[in-house]
């Protein structure tokens, strides 16, 4: 496979008195896949289609595996890309619409096949395009995306109207991806659909980036070493803990909350004690809470900020929420924080 | 909801407030498109701007070769009520009092070519349908003076005629050696009265003419006229070809009786209108008296005179309006957009959700539609004819004046006819739902049959006038600003702004389509899911 | 859209191989597009049915008695090309208007970036479907014209030329009349890709078309209207139905038919530059 990257170099466009993008800069990698996020409006689509060479830049650069969009030659073979599911005709059949695209890179039906398999979408294949559910489409615009067995693979916001089963599928389906040495690239505004498929983040905020960093490490500014203690006897706990050298503080529901100890120097000492308690989890920061904390002064949009904060969001956070290693598990309550 | 409203007076009102509060809804939709705003103004703007093509000049050329425009060949000739005439014939004359009759008898009404005028048909076909001769009671021999006349005409039998208008029948038949026409003529201060007979002695009154302000001393006598021949040979899109030539008729007159002639009068024979103009109609001619024998000949006409006719505009006021057709079509996109628009991305579940009453939304859509249209049409027909009427006179072209009335309903018909078809297509637009296809069906509708009627004139006459009177387009009607005469021999078409249906029946016509368009939408977007 | 980066510019002959195959892949996906549209065969069929339609019912209206009128049987018998042209319009701007309504022109040119070749792709693949059902229009109109002509004393036995492709006259008329609808669905697919929107490209086509010969009566008989009809599309392209009184024509046929091409370029040329320039 080739070098399959993605570089972004100081893009800059305007529309009229907007900016929408402001010196956006980044590389993506293969064999990862790489979240792009930021608020509605940060640049997000209008970067991939800079990209894609449907908009032209004001300024600066964007280059595919080294070469702009425009010279590639059977470009789907280098990018298959995803930017809006609606964007086909409905009175053409699902199959029909990957037979125009394949056809278009000099492939032939058997690729059709092959990628409507891969996208599940054997039984509607034949059925109007017009007729389906957003999800459905999603997966239509997947198959489009994987025509040309493309070493780089971009999606503007892939989870759009998928149902529960769908997103987990998709989210495997792109770590796979990954994982098979791909360059992947998926754009969204809710962190919490990224949560454990994005090995690497890209995170922009009006028109350029804001943070570029291994999602580990974006976690592990974010937790803090916090552990979590229930209890039915607080103050000794308390007192045990704070002689080890912690700082501990009581929540309101009458659990502890932890700093400055591990979880299992928390379970061993408690157990020297013998102090009882029924629960020691260490915290782990979602993803949401790392990103808020990050594009608090980016967002642009005080609504789109306010829907991101509790109690909007927090139920689709909890249940994709980290299960962790051990026995030990982290919920993702906003009380933790 | 029944339970609700206590008083049918609140449900009135509240049923007029939710209609207001939809028009101010489609009426805010409408003009912030920008497109559609620039659609509909250039749509004014382009029936304005086409009258800045180049029209037809008249004048002759100057003796430093610089074209003269205007002159006197270009001026119109007025009758007595100020609309256009054609007023040239020989005449042969004697002075009247306040009283008198003439009287005569015509044995014979015979058409010929003038020398080197003869366009290659048989001479016995040089009589023209409207060659007419006989006796005539004038103010003056000034062109345009007010006259009432009996006649022996080519093929339409005696005629009285008065005032270039009024027309009324007589006996019919030819006129020969063996079935002579006797014709007279009484006047009595202001008013003449015609009289016909086969054989001199029954007589029938045909008609009684009011020439108003008749001088005391009138000039009455004999006179021969005859309108040129012309056949169109082809005509196509690229235009008409015909050939014309000019003809004269003679007639013979005897038993010449005059009472209450001032005395000593003679005979003086006169050509009415002469004009010193190739192009026109040279009214040559004469008399000859042999015995109680008169044999007068004549060229040139004695009736209405209307514009056009050589497949142009030139000088007609509905000439000014052509530009409908473009600014038409603008208008047409834009209409048929404003409903299709919101098939296209789903928009109508949204203005149905926000006002269920499928019916109202599109009467909404209408009204906002038709007024829009009709108050942009306004402004541009009325700038439309001043700019028209600017540009024939700058080349020298005289306008074919038209009652004010007539101006009046010329413009507001022209807005109206905009804002009916805007709703015409409003409706084809709802059934269709594609944007496309409906504006290609409402265009096929109201501008093809104008056109296949008219400009590209494949069809026979009848065919053409049968689309003009049952498509859409018939409301072009409305834009027609001169009256037919049956005594003028003219081609009638739309090319020359003649419609086979009156002004407002034609209208009539269109907004029987806009309204049956509408209630089909209506019934449609009832039935269909949104 | 000016970036042909030099850093990335491969040898001429490696270029032109790489182009060569876009363009077969552009036009066998652009046609595999419009063969999948449902719309369009019946816009084809309806635009062969009116055509030939209303060429029966004008041949059928025509009378001539004397047997002297100055009728052009080819001319007669062609004339649903006026309305069927509107039909070919709608498909030539529908196959790029819905892209762009639909958003998928996005996918169309992030598969394919050369947006150039895409247009021309386009304009290949309507060519021969036009080519086609206007062969079957156009032959079915002068077979149409062919049997009811004759009966209204427009025909052979009245002095009038023989409705036959083998008469040179003839053949330039139908021939030329399949080439002008050709033409018009190409003028069409250059507007609509220059306006994209399909209810204004449709409007202007059809204005184009048709208004220029209702216009022209403004400028009278003079030198105006003669200009008019030389340079307007529809009577300047359909010039080549003439078979009879060719000295009479505005403009030859042929050339006629080289103005409606001029225009034609033009759209095309207004339609690549404005796809080029525009983000999609």
């Amino acid at each position: 496979m080739l070098d399959a990257t993605i570089e972004v170099n100081g893009l800059r466009k305007r529309f009229g008195p907007t900016v929408a993008l402001d010196g956006m800069t980044f590389t993506v990698h293969p064999g990862q896949v790489t979240g792009f996020v930021g608020p509605n409006g940060a640049g997000k689509s209008t970067t991939m289609r800079v990209i894609l060479g449907l908009d032209a830049a004001d300024e600066g650069a964007a280059l595919v595996s080294g070469r702009p969009y425009q010279t590639l030659h059977r470009p789907l073979t280098h990018v298959g890309s995803l930017l809006d599911a609606a964007a086909l005709q409905p009175s053409r059949s699902a199959r029909n619409h990957l037979l125009w695209l394949a056809h278009s890179q000099g492939l032939g039906a058997r690729r059709v096949d092959a990628v409507i398999e891969q996208a599940g979408l054997q039984s509607a294949a034949r059925r109007k395009a017009g007729g389906y559910s957003l999800g459905m489409r999603q997966r239509l615009g997947i198959a489009a995306a994987l025509l040309g067995d493309p070493p780089v693979l971009m999606m503007d916001e892939p989870f759009n109207g998928m149902d529960p089963e769908g997103i987990i599928w998709m989210r495997g389906f792109l770590r796979s991806l990954a994982t098979q040495g791909r360059t992947v690239l998926v754009s969204s505004h809710l962190m919490s659909e990224l949560q454990d498929m994005a090995d690497h983040l890209v995170i922009v905020g009006r028109g350029k980036v804001i943070a570029d960093t291994s999602t580990r490490e974006l976690l592990a500014a974010a937790s803090g070493d916090r552990v979590m203690v229930r209890t039915s006897s607080a103050p000794e706990a308390t007192a045990v803990l704070a002689r080890a050298g912690a700082i501990v503080a009581a929540d309101s529901d009458g659990a502890l909350t932890v700093s400055g100890l591990a979880a299992e120097k928390v379970v061993s000492l408690l157990g020297a004690k013998a102090v009882p308690f029924s629960e020691v989890s260490a915290h782990h920061a979602t993803l949401e809470q790392a990103y808020l904390e990050l594009t608090r002064d980016a967002a642009q949009y005080r609504a789109a900020d306010a829907a991101a904060s509790p109690p909007g969001p927090s139920g689709p956070a909890g249940h994709g929420g980290t299960p962790a290693s051990g026995p030990s598990a982290a919920s993702g309550q906003e009380a933790a924080r | 909801m029944t339970a609700m409203l206590t008083r049918p007076g609140d449900a009135v009102r509240a049923d007029r407030d939710s209609f207001r509060r939809l028009l101010h809804a489609e009426w805010t939709k409408f003009r912030t498109v920008r497109g559609w705003v620039i659609g509909t103004i250039a749509g004014g703007l382009l029936i304005i701007a086409v009258n800045l093509i180049p029209g037809g000049q008249c004048g002759g050329m100057q003796a430093n070769g610089q074209p003269s425009l205007g002159g006197p060949g270009c001026a119109l000739t007025l009758g007595p009520a100020g609309q256009a005439v054609t007023d040239s014939f020989y005449f042969v004359h004697q002075p009247m009092g306040p009283a008198g009759s003439i009287t005569v008898r015509v044995t014979s009404l015979t058409g010929s070519y003038p020398p080197g005028n003869s366009p290659g048909q048989p001479a016995a076909s040089a009589l023209q349908p409207w060659s007419k001769a006989g006796i005539i009671i004038k103010a003056s021999t000034r062109p345009g003076s007010a006259y009432a006349a009996m006649m022996v005409t080519g093929s339409h039998g005696v005629r009285m005629q008065w005032d270039y208008t009024q027309d009324t029948p007589g006996l019919g038949g030819a006129v020969s050696q063996t079935t002579p026409r006797w014709l007279r003529l009484t006047r009595a201060g202001d008013t003449v009265t015609g009289y016909d007979s086969a054989d001199g002695a029954r007589w029938a009154r045909i008609g009684v003419a009011t020439l108003p302000r008749l001088p005391a001393t009138v000039q009455a006598g004999l006179f021969a006229a005859s309108p040129g021949s012309s056949s169109v040979t082809s005509q196509s899109a690229t235009g008409s070809s015909g050939s014309g030539a000019s003809a004269q008729a003679t007639a013979a007159f005897d038993r010449v009786d005059l009472r209450r002639m001032p005395p000593g009068s003679r005979w003086r024979g006169t050509s009415i209108g002469a004009v010193p103009n190739p192009g026109n109609q040279s009214p040559g001619g004469g008399y000859r008296q042999s015995g109680g024998t008169l044999t007068v000949t004549g060229s040139g006409d004695i009736a209405p005179s209307l514009p056009g006719g050589d497949g142009g505009t030139a000088g007609s006021v509905a000439g000014t309006e052509v530009g409908t057709f473009a600014g038409l079509i603008a208008v047409l996109v834009v209409a048929t957009m404003f409903i299709t628009a919101e098939f296209r991305r789903g928009l109508i579940r949204v203005t149905l959700t926000a006002s269920p009453r499928r019916s109202r939304v599109l009467a909404a859509k209408a009204i906002v539609l038709g007024a829009v249209t009709f108050l942009v049409g306004l402004p541009a027909a009325y700038i439309a004819l001043l700019t028209g009427e600017r540009k024939e006179q700058a080349g020298g072209i005289s306008m074919y004046p038209v009652p004010v009335l007539t101006e009046l309903r010329l413009i507001v018909g022209t807005a109206a006819l905009l804002a009916v078809a805007a709703v015409l297509a409003l409706g084809i637009g709802a059934a269709i739902r594609r944007g496309a296809a409906a504006v290609t069906a409402v265009i096929a509708v109201i501008v093809l049959p104008y056109f296949f009627a008219g400009p590209l004139a494949v069809l026979p006459a009848g065919a053409a006038e049968w689309l003009l009177r049952l498509t859409p387009a018939a409301g072009f009607s409305i834009q027609q600003a001169y009256p037919r005469y049956f005594q003028l021999g003219f081609s009638y078409t739309p090319g020359n702004g003649y419609f086979p249906l009156a002004p407002w029946a034609g209208f009539a016509v269109l907004c029987l389509w806009a309204a049956l368009a509408l209630g089909l939408a209506g019934y449609l977007l009832r039935r269909r899911d949104a | 859209m000016s970036q042909a980066p030099p850093a990335q510019r491969a040898c001429p002959a490696e270029m032109s191989r790489a182009s060569r195959a876009s363009m077969r892949d552009a036009l066998h996906a652009e046609w595999t597009k419009a063969r999948t549209l449902p719309g369009n065969g019946w816009l084809h069929l309806a635009a062969i049915a009116l055509t030939v339609a209303v060429s029966a019912a004008v041949a059928a209206a025509v009378r001539c008695p004397s047997g002297h009128c100055a009728e052009d049987p080819a001319k007669i018998s062609l004339t649903g090309i006026y309305l069927g042209q509107a039909v070919i319009a709608i498909v030539a701007v529908l196959g790029v208007s819905t892209e762009h309504s639909t958003g998928m022109i996005r996918v169309t040119l992030a598969a394919m970036p050369r947006r150039a070749t895409v247009l021309a792709a386009k304009a290949a693949v309507l060519t021969c479907p036009v080519l086609a059902s206007g062969a079957v229009a156009v032959l079915g109109s002068v077979l149409a014209g062919r049997l009811i002509l004759p009966g209204h004393g427009i025909g052979p036995g009245h002095g009038y030329p023989d409705l036959s492709l083998t008469s040179g006259p003839v053949l330039r008329a139908a021939s030329g009349s399949v080439l002008y609808l050709t033409l018009i669905a190409l003028l069409s697919l250059g507007i609509a890709a220059a306006v994209r929107d399909g209810a204004a490209a449709i409007g202007i086509v059809l204005g184009l078309l048709y208004l220029f010969p209702i216009l022209g009566q403004v400028a009278g008989t003079g030198t105006w209207h003669r200009h008019l009809d030389q340079l307007a599309p529809m009577t300047a392209g359909l010039a080549i139905q003439a078979t009879t009184g060719l000295h009479s024509l505005p403009i030859s046929p042929w050339a006629g038919l080289g103005v409606l091409a001029g225009w034609t370029a033009a759209a095309l040329l207004a339609g690549v530059i404005l796809l080029g320039l525009r983000d999609a």
